[in-house]
Parts: structure tokens; sequence; C-alpha cells
């Protein structure tokens, strides 16, 4: 032995291992995991809390996550989901036992004073919590990222079949439960 | 009278905000990275995460140094009583004489030399330390002067390319070469006590 600290031998290389393939990961698909995760969150806090559970999981099974970018991608978006899926669960779960009352009627007939656009958008936020979020998350992606059927589809490995019915009950349910809102200048006035 | 998208995108919370707070991604990145490097901290929130970084930044960095060489966990259940250790070039790339190996623990495939660099008989001391501020161990090694040679002729001109760490013919680790390596060498991972001393005493039985 030599007796050389160990401090002289940590500079010399640092690994191509799983840190460097997260941090990568994490550089490449943050943004669009936010986007998506905002969308489907109630609040910044929990979008940022979704995303990183997200890189988390992937710390965790990192020989689980493919390679390319577009798999990367679909693989992340995935996971998302369906760790908001568990979250909804429990809320909902959580909610029922709780009693939690419904106010979007309630919110619907408030929409009077200038107010009434962020009363609008909170009535839309609770219309969206209702939705299932796999389901939500088509919705938001076909109606607000601007995604095609075909690409919601291959990105969350479903058929395009599947996407067009999450997509056409979770229009129907949104329209349901905003129905004063979309007609509001002639109905609810 | 308005659509389902026209109201989806008037209450669009992504209008009026940011894509991500800088401040917030950087805290949420280092979290997740500290994470990856074998530490499980969490960013609870926004006063609290500030103090959290800065603990968790020089832990992650401290972490990074020592991540030279990396052993995966689950092989290092089978290490027997004698361990051989190698150490071998590596291309990413296929080409003309090299071997095709998986990196345990991991999808990636390296392209190894024929060349072993060093093996047990070029190790001088290898000894379990334990991580400071964690329950983990790593591997610090010495290299013989004669190994610590051939180590740094091999990796002076592979710069940017993989090297690759064998233990009983299993590729467990490929770290890219930054600087020449010369006589020192640290295998981290979450080892415990008993599988970091099971690793030690293995390399030094041949």
């Amino acid at each position: 032995m030599n007796g050389k600290s160990i401090a002289r031998a940590l500079p010399v290389i640092s690994a191509s291992g799983p840190v460097e393939r997260l941090e990568s990961l994490f550089d490449m698909h943050h943004n669009r995991l936010y986007r998506l995760a905002r969308r489907l969150a109630a609040g910044t806090d929990d979008a940022l809390d979704l995303v990183q559970e997200t890189f988390l999981k992937a710390a965790r099974f990192p020989s689980s996550i493919p390679t390319g970018t577009a798999n990367e991608e679909a693989w992340l978006v995935r996971v998302l989901i369906n760790i908001r899926r568990d979250q909804w669960r429990k809320k909902s779960v959580r909610d029922r036992h709780d009693g939690v009352r419904d106010r979007r009627s309630d919110l619907a007939t408030e929409g009077r004073d200038p107010e009434a656009t962020l009363v609008a958008k909170s009535a839309v936020w609770q219309a969206l919590d209702v939705l299932p979020p796999r389901r939500r998350a088509i919705v938001v992606m076909y109606e607000l990222e601007g995604m095609t059927i075909p690409s919601i589809a291959a990105l969350l490995g479903i058929s395009a079949i599947t996407v067009r019915w999450h997509l056409s009950v979770g229009r129907r349910d949104l329209a349901r439960e905003l129905k004063a809102y979309m007609g509001e200048s002639n109905e609810n006035r | 009278m308005k659509t389902v998208r026209e109201l989806l995108q008037d209450a669009d919370p992504l209008q009026d905000e940011p894509v991500w707070p800088t401040e917030e991604r950087d805290l949420r990145r280092q979290a997740v990275l500290a994470a990856a490097s074998g530490l499980h901290s969490r960013v609870e929130g926004r006063s609290k995460s500030r103090i959290a970084v800065f603990s968790t930044v020089a832990v992650a960095a401290i972490f990074a140094l020592l991540l030279v060489f990396r052993v995966w966990s689950p092989f290092v259940r089978d290490v027997q009583a004698a361990v051989h250790f190698e150490v071998r070039l590596a291309e990413d790339h296929p080409g003309p004489g090299l071997r095709e190996a998986k990196v345990a623990g991991s999808e990636r495939s390296i392209y190894l030399h024929d060349e072993i660099i060093v093996d047990n008989g070029d190790i001088a001391e290898a000894r379990v330390v334990r991580q400071e501020g964690a329950s983990q161990y790593v591997i610090s090694m010495e290299f013989k002067p004669s190994g610590a040679e051939k180590m740094q002729a091999a990796t002076g001109n592979h710069i940017g390319k993989p090297i690759a760490i064998l233990i009983d013919g299993k590729v467990v680790m490929a770290p890219l070469v930054r600087t020449p390596i010369d006589a020192s060498a640290v295998i981290s991972d979450d080892f415990t006590k008993a599988q970091a001393e099971r690793i030690v005493k293995g390399m030094r039985i041949q």
C-alpha cells in the first residue's frame, strides 16, 4: 500500500451509469412532464411533486426505462399518469369518507360578477378533477397540447380507438359538468 | 356559447405561469439525482427544501466523486469467497476484435478490448470505507506501481471512452474515463458492510 488517501482517487473518472442517465432524462423530459403534470394536478407544488415522483421512480427502476427519446418520454408519461391515478384514487376515497360536498352547482350560479372568469376556471378544474387521470391526460393532450389521436395512442401504448373513446367520454362528462358555463351568455343570465 | 375546448383553454394554468419555476426546477433536479446516487431525499416544501438542498447537494457531490467504480448490488449477493477483478478498455460501438458485453443491471452494451489492463495481481490494497454521513460502504483500492503505470498508460489515451470493471467475468460498471487513472480507484454502490467486506476479502485471495 502506498498510503495515498482516498481523495487522491476521487476525481479521476465519473460513472456513466444510472445517475448520469437520470440526469440526462431529467434535462431532456422535465419540461414536457411538467406541462402535463400541471394540467393534471391542482397546483404548481402538486405538479412539481408529481414530476419529482416520476423521476424518483425512474431512479428506482433504471433498467425498466427503454432507450430512445420517444420511448423514454412514453415511459415517463405513463409513469406520471399512473402516479397521478393512484393519488386520484386515494383522494376519491378520502373525499367520500369525509363527505366532501360537490360545489360545482354552487359555483355555476355565482358567476355574475367580475370574478366570473375565476369562478369559471375553478369550475373547469373541478370538472377535470372528476375525470380519471388517464382520460384527463388524453383530453389535455388533445385539446390543449394539440396532439393527434395516433400520437396520443403511441405515447400511451394504447389503441387509437381507445383514445377516441376516452376523448368522447371525457368531453361528454366535461360538457355535462360545465353545461352552465358553455351556455352562460344565454342560459345563466 | 363556449365549447369544452375553449373553456379548457381559458382555464389553462400554463397561460399565466412559467413552465418551470427555475429555482424549484434546480431543487427538484438535485433531489432526484441525490436519490439516484443512493440517497432518498425528498423536497417537502419550499422553505424546508432550501435547507435540504444544501445538504443534498453536498452529499450528492461526495457520492458523485466517490462514484468512480460501481458494482451492481444484486450481483454482490453472488460474490463467493474468491473474486476475480479485471479492468479492460471498452468502446461504445462494435469494432474488429471487440467482444460485446452487457453492463449488469442495465440494457447497455459495450464492446470490450481483449487486453486486461489490471487484475487482482495489480491491487496493492483494498479496504472498506464507510461513506461519510451515510450507512453505505465503498471499496477503496490502491494499485501497485506497475498497476498504476498500466492504468495511466491505458486510460491516458482513452479519454471520453468507457472503461469496463469486471468482477468474475461480469461487467459490473462501465464508467467514462474523464482523466487518466493511476494509483487509486473507488468502487461505490449501496454496499452493506458485509457485502463490501466479502468483495475485498475475495480480491485479496487471488
